[in-house]
């Protein structure tokens, strides 16, 4: 099907053809793959930002009392931890890098359905991510408030929150544009003989995550932009004292951010869903109740918010409410779990680089989601809610599920559109090392969690220092195995060896494109003859 | 509502811990090791070709959406049972009034005594009343499971009841700036008639300076023992000079009454180097007569008087000591012993100084840096210090020691702000218990 075309210099695809020289050819390019390893090296940029605040964390957390650094260094450390793994990160993370790279091949099209908008969706997230950056150097100093901006504290703090909240509500308008540009694309610009139920899962996922995206978003925004009023000409919207209320800012932050959950987990969840088929060589199991349960995740997740508010005086009935809600959205992801261990059963099993994340994105969002029933049950979560415990049951799920799913889909696609392998043992030893690096952190925080840590504590009671200082050890053997990945896979996909066509055997549709691929995907329009795991139509078995 | 025998809250809470960790449990070691399992018996070197192409059986899906569908809906159910325990006070319940602020709790008690520390009686349950001053704040005991918000503008509650004497530690559980961790007290549970004896007794005349300053919240932030917290210690504050920053530039003050009481009123205005511009105005908020009583209160605070260690100190009472202490203000207290170092035991005797003098509000034992050099590793070493503008160096030996301490605006370690006032109390004798103290610092 594919020619496969060696990489030289002057023919590398998308990379041999720009609109304007040097750096121009890149920041105002209209095409999706431009864009996306835009947003794939800004997004790498930031989660590595962002994982030295968090080594810096522990760090500080290593002994209790002043380590590296007084109080408010601290909490404005956590803070911007917090909005740049959140806001920078991993919600754009998956949809607006692969997503971009990816979606528009997977489906057979040239390119996104409003190419222009979609770059400005990227100048956009540049804009929001400058203001996040700046508003650590001007004003009161960097904000300290927590990524969740809590009222009263972050309407009173001298602290820098403003610009902060104006840089999420641009931020936030980068994701829905993006969402719009992805819904209008799949329905408008399928190829010829890609039925619905002939998308890939992973487009599916991004297709019910831009969904959430279009219609969860705007609350963010009216939320900062309530905010940003409360400061700047004081409102008094949440102001108890002006008969405003405290709490509602909660509902209104959640009505956002849980959303927000989904959409930064389920185009993972897509991510996994394609991977498992090639390395099993199997179709994925139960393709409708995987993509059902994607739609019925988006549905459910978007009325569960309130779970992060059990303890903060709403009524028992509505914890009642929420809490049963919470199960709910509980059971479409134990059958995706399900159907990608059936999927596996009675395959031929590769555990290749992308395998392996996918297969630790299932350990560990099993974990994490298993830690998520303790805090959707009431009683229970009365305890942990705010610990340390929950601090570890996001990360499980966030960078252990996620997280995973981004380094899967980097090791999985990105040859693919560099058209270079990587050293897949030096990618499996980094694996093996963040794994135990992993487990360590977030085990250590879950148990300390457990045993009534806060979060949020810059210094703790010496009961704590055991499973503080084993987490902090964690976080040193974790770093290095992330060190030692990218490292990895810098060096491969700009000096690594030439990719051979369609190494993973995968029958979809990304993967019969020339490698990088040309400007337009496709040199002429593609007509779709069989599913994308149909590997025996394919010619793969 | 009220079951007999009493179920404690962890109790309640516990038991639907058990089951989610239960079910959790076997769930995962299921998903763990069938993946694993299957890792291995359909390994491609084993089948490079795959056995079979089927994706799909019905019974299989509906089996695995019905087990978990039931599964959740138990948890549920306990969670949600447990979750009423917590709701549902018992009719015998002792009333007790919480108020946060940032960052110290103040219990109000039936006759109107309050306290920073929280006692209840053993055995008897007790309704706190939570209520909130500025921010978000959050009532946790982890001991008995038992969490909610104090959120301004909105009453709150949560009872437990303490079924063993001890002391267990509160928390707050909502962030709220700088002095969020440093916002921990304990549940001091007694048996049922010390509570009622510590309860029934008047609080000392001798401590209505400090009722104040803990009425006001004022110890959440700053010691009276010279440890350093979110602001200045109060030990010695009265008279001493002090660097601020004003409007960015930095000035030297003698903390008198008006400094003291601007700083009350308007602490925004001079900001204590080192410390962070967190304090809110009391401006409104405090009566007249409160406001004169602390002042008096602490400009008394004088280097004379010392071992006046009280309340931040978290593991200072020990609840069962408390029947010989009924009159103090809190138990505890009275009863910590005079301290005399032993003759001879230089080396606890300069601790003891080094504390009383407020050494350690500037200087670290640990290395770490404050508004002076940290003391760790000092003696012996060798300094870079600023001496008539110039920088020499010098060996910290005995004699620099007496320079620092009695001359310390001579020579200024390089990088810190020549902050330190002289110390002409301390005798020769009591510097060379400091330094035997130091020299136990390396």
């Amino acid at each position: 099907m594919s020619e496969m075309t060696a990489p030289t210099t002057s023919d590398r695809g998308f990379f041999g053809e720009a609109k304007y020289p040097g750096i121009f050819g890149w920041i105002f390019s209209t095409d999706h793959k431009r864009i996306g390893l835009l947003y794939f090296w800004c997004i790498f940029f930031f989660f590595c930002v962002g994982a030295f605040l968090g080594l810096l964390i522990r760090l500080e957390l290593f002994a209790p009392g002043e380590t590296i650094m007084g109080a408010q260094t601290y909490n404005a450390v956590f803070t911007l931890h917090g909005v740049i793994m959140i806001f920078l990160f991993i919600i754009p993370g998956i949809p607006a890098a692969f997503g971009n790279l990816i979606l528009p091949i997977q489906i057979g099209a040239r390119d996104v359905a409003f190419p222009k908008l979609n770059l400005f969706s990227w100048w956009l997230y540049i804009t929001g991510a400058i203001l996040a950056v700046t508003s650590l150097f001007t004003g009161g100093g960097p904000p300290d408030t927590g990524w969740t901006f809590y009222v009263p504290f972050s309407a009173q703090t001298s602290t820098n929150v403003s610009l902060a909240a104006i840089a999420v509500f641009i931020l936030g308008f980068s994701s829905i544009l993006t969402g719009l540009n992805f819904v209008t694309t799949v329905h408008r610009l399928r190829a010829e003989g890609m039925g619905w139920f002939r998308l890939p899962l992973f487009t599916w996922a991004l297709y019910s995550t831009a969904w959430v995206q279009i219609l969860a978003t705007p609350v963010i925004g009216i939320t900062v932009a309530l905010l940003f009023a409360e400061r700047v000409i004081g409102t008094g919207l949440f102001d108890p004292t002006q008969g405003g209320d405290p709490i509602m800012f909660q509902h209104l932050f959640w009505i956002y951010s849980h959303p927000a959950v989904y959409i930064m987990v389920l185009p993972g969840m897509g991510v996994v869903s394609d991977i498992i088929p090639v390395f099993s060589r199997k179709p994925a199991f139960g393709y409708k109740a995987i993509l059902i349960s994607s739609l019925a995740i988006a549905f459910a997740g978007s009325l569960v918010w309130a779970h992060h508010m059990f303890t903060s005086g709403i009524s028992d009935l509505a914890v009642m409410v929420f809490s049963f809600l919470t199960f709910i959205v509980a059971i479409p992801s134990a059958i995706k779990v399900f159907n990608w261990l059936a999927t596996m059963y009675q395959g031929s099993i590769l555990l290749d680089p992308p395998m392996l994340f996918a297969l630790s994105f299932i350990l560990l969002f099993t974990i994490g989601g298993l830690t998520g029933l303790v805090l959707g049950s009431a009683a229970t979560d009365v305890h942990v809610h705010d610990t340390y415990f929950v601090v570890g049951h996001f990360h499980f799920v966030m960078f252990g599920g996620t997280g995973m799913a981004f380094f899967a889909a980097m090791h999985y696609w990105l040859p693919m559109i560099y058209g270079r392998m990587y050293d897949k043992t030096v990618a499996t030893v980094a694996w093996g090392v963040m794994m135990i690096g992993f487990l360590i952190l977030y085990i250590s925080m879950k148990v300390v969690g457990m045993q009534g840590m806060p979060r949020r504590y810059y210094d703790y009671v010496p009961e704590f220092t055991g499973l503080n200082q084993l987490a902090t050890v964690g976080s040193w053997i974790l770093a290095v195995g992330l060190v030692l990945l990218f490292a990895n896979i810098i060096r491969g996909l700009f000096w690594g060896d030439p990719l051979e066509a369609n190494p993973w055997g995968s029958a979809s549709l990304e993967w019969q494109v020339s490698s990088p691929p040309p400007t337009e995907n496709f040199d002429e329009d593609p007509v779709v003859t069989h599913g994308p795991y149909d590997f025996k139509q394919a010619g793969i078995l | 509502m009220n079951p007999q025998p009493l179920i404690t809250t962890t109790e309640a809470v516990d038991k639907a811990f058990y089951i989610i960790f239960g079910i959790s449990g076997v769930m995962l070691l299921g998903v763990t090791v069938v993946m694993i399992y299957f890792v291995w018996r359909y390994n491609r070197k084993r089948y490079p070709v795959p056995l079979s192409q089927k994706n799909t059986n019905l019974w299989l899906e509906t089996t695995w959406t019905i087990i978990p569908t039931i599964l959740v809906m138990v948890m549920f159910w306990y969670g949600w049972e447990g979750y009423l325990s917590l709701r549902n006070i018992p009719d015998n319940a002792v009333p007790i009034h919480a108020s946060a602020r940032m960052w110290s709790w103040l219990f109000t008690y039936e006759n109107g005594k309050t306290s920073d520390k929280l006692y209840v009686p053993v055995g008897q349950p007790v309704k706190v009343q939570l209520t909130a001053e500025d921010v978000l704040h959050s009532f946790y005991v982890p001991a008995f499971r038992v969490k909610r918000d104090t959120v301004p503008g909105m009453d709150n509650y949560v009872w437990f009841v303490a079924d063993q004497p001890g002391s267990y530690d509160l928390f707050c559980a909502e962030y709220c700036g700088v002095g969020h961790s440093a916002m921990i007290t304990t549940v001091e549970a007694v048996p049922a008639a010390e509570f009622s004896a510590w309860l029934a007794a008047k609080p000392a005349v001798s401590d209505a300076g400090k009722n104040l300053l803990q009425k006001h919240g004022c110890l959440g932030c700053h010691s009276l023992d010279g440890s350093p917290m979110v602001g200045p210690s109060f030990q010695d504050i009265g008279g001493r000079q002090v660097v601020v920053i004003s409007d960015g530039e930095s000035r030297t003050l003698t903390r008198d009454r008006d400094y003291l009481e601007k700083s009350i009123l308007e602490p925004g205005a001079d900001i204590v180097e080192g410390f962070p511009p967190s304090m809110p105005s009391y401006a409104g908020r405090i009566p007249e007569e409160d406001l004169t009583g602390i002042l008096d209160y602490l400009t008394g605070l004088k280097g004379e008087q010392q071992g006046d260690k009280a309340t931040p100190e978290r593991d200072a009472l020990e609840p069962v000591e408390a029947e010989a202490e009924a009159e103090a203000q809190e138990p505890g207290q009275a009863a910590e012993p005079a301290e005399a170092a032993g003759p001879g035991d230089f080396v606890s005797q300069g601790e003891n100084l080094a504390g009383k003098n407020g050494c350690l509000g500037c200087h670290s034992t640990d290395g770490s840096r404050r508004v002076g050099p940290s003391f760790k590793g000092l003696m012996g070493s060798e300094r870079t210090v600023v001496k008539d503008g110039q920088e020499i160096t010098v060996s910290a030996d005995a004699d620099y020691l007496i320079r620092a301490i009695r001359e310390p605006g001579v020579e200024i370690v390089q990088g810190y702000p020549a902050a330190m006032p002289p110390y002409p109390q301390l005798s020769d004798e009591d510097i060379k218990a400091l330094q035997a103290w130091l020299e136990t610092l390396k």
